[in-house]
């Protein structure tokens, strides 16, 4: 049946569709992810399971809220961040850690990903953080010093703008040979405290090296889009997300697909009670709107034992998303296979296969539903888009993902930080999803062009 | 015509009666609502109170048919477990006005601007302006719902108060405007809160509604009427507009019609982004408290107001196309 579909008109019509063909790339990248994501915990080739590759979706890497490449660190962030790292050090080394049983591990805390604290004797350790201490603390009084010379400066700059506007000369003057006299100042205090601050970096440097190599690239991997709220890193969460919103859409289109093909073609087919029973049904589902059933549904797993349960049960959170959606998306592609049948049990090839003599189911699932796979084509690929889709509204909405990162959970939660401007989170999220449902639906655009012309 | 009518009405009865089993299961089959809501802590005493007022301590056949008749008799009485002191029918009454003043405009306003552009598109089809509507539109369809609210707010509410100028859109919130239902209520700052939410909802219809109404005109404009027409000497122009329009309008007004029953039930992320205390907003709150009464009351209805909405849309149908009434 695929080979046949393979080779089919329709096909070949797809197949020289330019766009298309570059969309169906871009799914096979996102593709490719999502089984590198799965093939890693089932091959184990590198070592690394997918349930440590989960658990590093959930390692802090930065400070909170840190943003990523594009906005190169202003000085200010820079004192933030080395002020961070100062409060994190201060935790583990306050301590008297030659007291502590398990120095090594007492140190470990403070390993961000792959920046870890170096590999040396305690005394050691303890020398490169007071030396960083040392630096931190010139640092920090450069910086009030400066912060008082610049909120200075920015108003003398402002009575100096409103002095010129009323012509007041002799007071201009004044505030003039003022401001130079600050602006004197701030040339000595600004190369200083950049000096400082460099010193403190390379202080930190010294205590908690850059990885270097290949940890150095996944590293820069993890940093590259910033973090979140408690500092994971956003780049994992995105690109991890992948792989939840794949499984989400394949289970769900091939649930509704099937379901709903094997029950349109049926009630076509056979007609009377078999179609009145799922016409029924198909209008009952219906008759609720879509995102109130799945409201409903997904309310019927909330507070359960097994399916509600991220801490113990990662892997069946999914399972009340695949059943709500599952249950919700069927009733479109039976509708749709239901006129397609309708039409195809009239054709001279039907009625051949009856008058040979085969039983009506057979000539159901070997006659009629091979006939459909174009219809079961496009609707899975719009289904696919669809449960993604619904996945972020779900997850806005409270019932969707646990346990697992994924776009929706990730645009829902940081949608609040937007208002600080950090728009790193939710702009990852978006854009993954975006190019994704993009090419999901140039490609099934061009499969409807290429197989059903008519359809409007 | 009214058996055309009376059937319809005959074949939509046990659909409903489907609806409302399939709500009702969905609702009990992970355990007990009372449970559910008072929690762990609860005393037997206030869970068997809680139980004898829903009456959920009968078996299900009996609930099923006690509640069947309490809305045939319109009886949504029963008083709100989250929301003290308010009955379920109150709820329902109070939530319906902010809905229809999100809803409404939206529709409105976004089938008129969708059919000017595919039309526009599909005067000028195959050509540049036609293909920049187009690429745009399947951008417009692409991008989630969510983010459209998201930066829909920050960029529409949020900017211009950075600005302190002038604050035309408010971020969040819903005030009442007719005087009738609360007093002092200004309709000035009714429209500055549904502003906003309608400019998202209408951006948001418009990608998936334009492609559907370009592909309607380009499939009409293609009909044999049209050839006449245009051999006959009318102007392109008036072909596009005046004929084939006419002829196109049709597909269009069943889309229109089938999403009439959603102007109830309301945009719900919108408003519950927002703010609104509309139907969807309300819904999905008591679904998240575990609101029992509510959920159940409000999806019966949901139900109710699709069922006779898509009659409406047969019957107007039947009398469009009378072929219809005789299959």
């Amino acid at each position: 049946m695929i080979r046949r579909f393979l080779r089919s008109r329709g096909m070949r019509k797809f197949r020289r569709n330019r766009l298309a063909l570059f969309a169906s790339g871009i799914i096979f990248v996102y593709f490719t992810i999502f089984l590198g994501i799965v093939t890693t915990e089932i091959l184990d080739v590198t070592g690394v399971t997918e349930a440590q590759l989960r658990h590093g979706t959930r390692i802090r890497v930065l400070p909170r809220l840190h943003p990523g490449f594009l906005q190169s660190s202003s000085t200010e962030k820079r004192y933030l961040d080395i002020n961070w790292h100062k409060d994190r050090l201060g935790r583990v080394f306050d301590r008297d850690l030659s007291s502590v049983e398990l120095p090594r591990q007492a140190l470990g805390e403070l390993d961000l990903a792959e920046r870890k604290v170096i590999e040396a004797p305690l005394g050691e350790v303890i020398e490169q953080y007071e030396a960083f201490l040392a630096a931190y603390e010139t640092l920090d009084e450069l910086f009030y010093e400066r912060d008082d010379l610049l909120d200075y400066m920015l108003s003398v700059e402002l009575d100096l703008k409103d002095a010129r506007k009323a012509g007041d000369e002799a007071q201009s003057e004044e505030l003039s040979a003022e401001f130079d006299e600050i602006q004197a100042e701030a040339a000595e205090i600004l190369p200083l405290f950049d000096e400082a601050l460099e010193e403190a970096e390379a202080r930190l440097a010294d205590l908690m090296p850059p990885p270097t190599g290949w940890d150095g690239v996944v590293y820069g991997f993890r940093t590259f889009l910033g973090s979140d709220v408690s500092g994971r890193s956003i780049a994992c969460k995105g690109f991890y997300s992948i792989k939840t919103a794949f499984q989400i859409g394949f289970v769900v289109a091939t649930i509704a697909v099937l379901i709903g093909t094997l029950l349109g073609a049926a009630g076509a087919f056979y007609g009377r009670w078999v179609d009145n029973g799922v016409m029924w049904l198909v209008s009952t589902l219906s008759s609720v709107p879509y995102l109130v059933l799945l409201a409903v549904l997904a309310y019927m797993f909330t507070g359960h034992e097994y399916f509600d349960n991220p801490t113990q049960y990662p892997e069946l959170q999914l399972v009340k998303l695949y059943t709500a959606m599952g249950l919700a998306f069927w009733i479109s592609t039976c509708r749709v296979i239901r006129g397609e049948v309708m039409k195809i049990k009239e054709l001279e090839y039907v009625q051949a296969a009856t008058a040979i003599g085969f039983g009506r189911p057979y000539i159901l699932l070997r006659h009629v539903i091979p006939n459909t796979a174009h219809i079961m084509f496009i609707n899975f690929s719009l289904l696919f888009i669809g449960a993604i889709k619904s996945e972020v509204i779900l997850s806005f909405l409270g019932l969707g993902v646990s346990g697992q990162p994924s776009w929706g959970t990730m645009i829902s939660n940081s949608k609040d930080d937007l208002s600080n401007f950090f728009f790193w989170e939710v702009g990852t999220a978006s854009i993954l999803l975006f190019i994704l449902v993009l090419a999901f639906n140039i490609v099934s655009d061009a499969l409807q062009d290429a197989f059903d012309p008519k359809h409007v | 015509m009214w058996a055309f009518i009376v059937r319809k009405l005959l074949y939509y009865i046990p659909v409903y009666l489907g609806i409302i089993l399939i709500l009702m299961g969905a609702l009990r089959i992970k355990g007990d609502p009372a449970y559910a809501y008072l929690g762990k802590n609860a005393t037997q005493q206030q869970l068997e109170l809680l139980r004898q007022q829903m009456g959920l301590d009968d078996p299900f056949l009996i609930q099923y048919v006690k509640y069947l008749g309490k809305i045939a008799t319109l009886d949504f009485e029963e008083e709100s477990w989250a929301q003290d002191g308010r009955s379920v029918r109150d709820i329902l009454i109070r939530s319906i006005p902010p809905s229809l003043s999100i809803t409404v405009p939206t529709l409105f306003a976004s089938v008129c601007i969708s059919i000017v552009i595919a039309l526009i598109s599909a005067y000028f089809r195959g050509r540049a302006v036609d293909q920049i509507l187009m690429v745009l539109a399947v951008l417009g369809m692409s991008i989630s719902y969510l983010v459209y609210i998201i930066f829909g707010q920050f960029f529409g509410a949020g900017l211009p108060q950075i600005k302190g100028v002038y604050t035309p859109f408010a971020v969040k919130g819903y005030e009442p405007w007719m005087p009738l239902l609360s007093e002092g209520a200004n309709p000035i700052n009714w429209v500055t809160y549904c502003l906003l939410p309608v400019i998202i909802g209408v951006i948001v219809a418009m990608g998936y509604d334009t492609r559907f109404y370009r592909a309607v005109m380009v499939e009409e404009s293609s009909r044999d009427y049209i050839t006449t027409a245009l051999a006959k000497g009318a102007s392109k122009r008036k072909v596009m507009f005046v004929h084939m329009l006419k002829n196109a309008m049709i597909p269009i007004i069943t889309r229109v019609m089938t999403t009439l029953p959603f102007l109830i039930t309301g945009a719900i992320l919108i408003e519950i982004y927002f703010i609104i205390p509309g139907m969807g907003f309300q819904l999905i709150n008591a679904i998240r408290a575990n609101d029992f009464p509510v959920v159940q009351g409000f999806v019966a209805v949901f139900a109710v107001i699709f069922i006779i909405s898509v009659i409406l849309t047969d019957v107007l149908y039947a009398i469009v196309d009378p072929r219809i009434r005789l299959s």
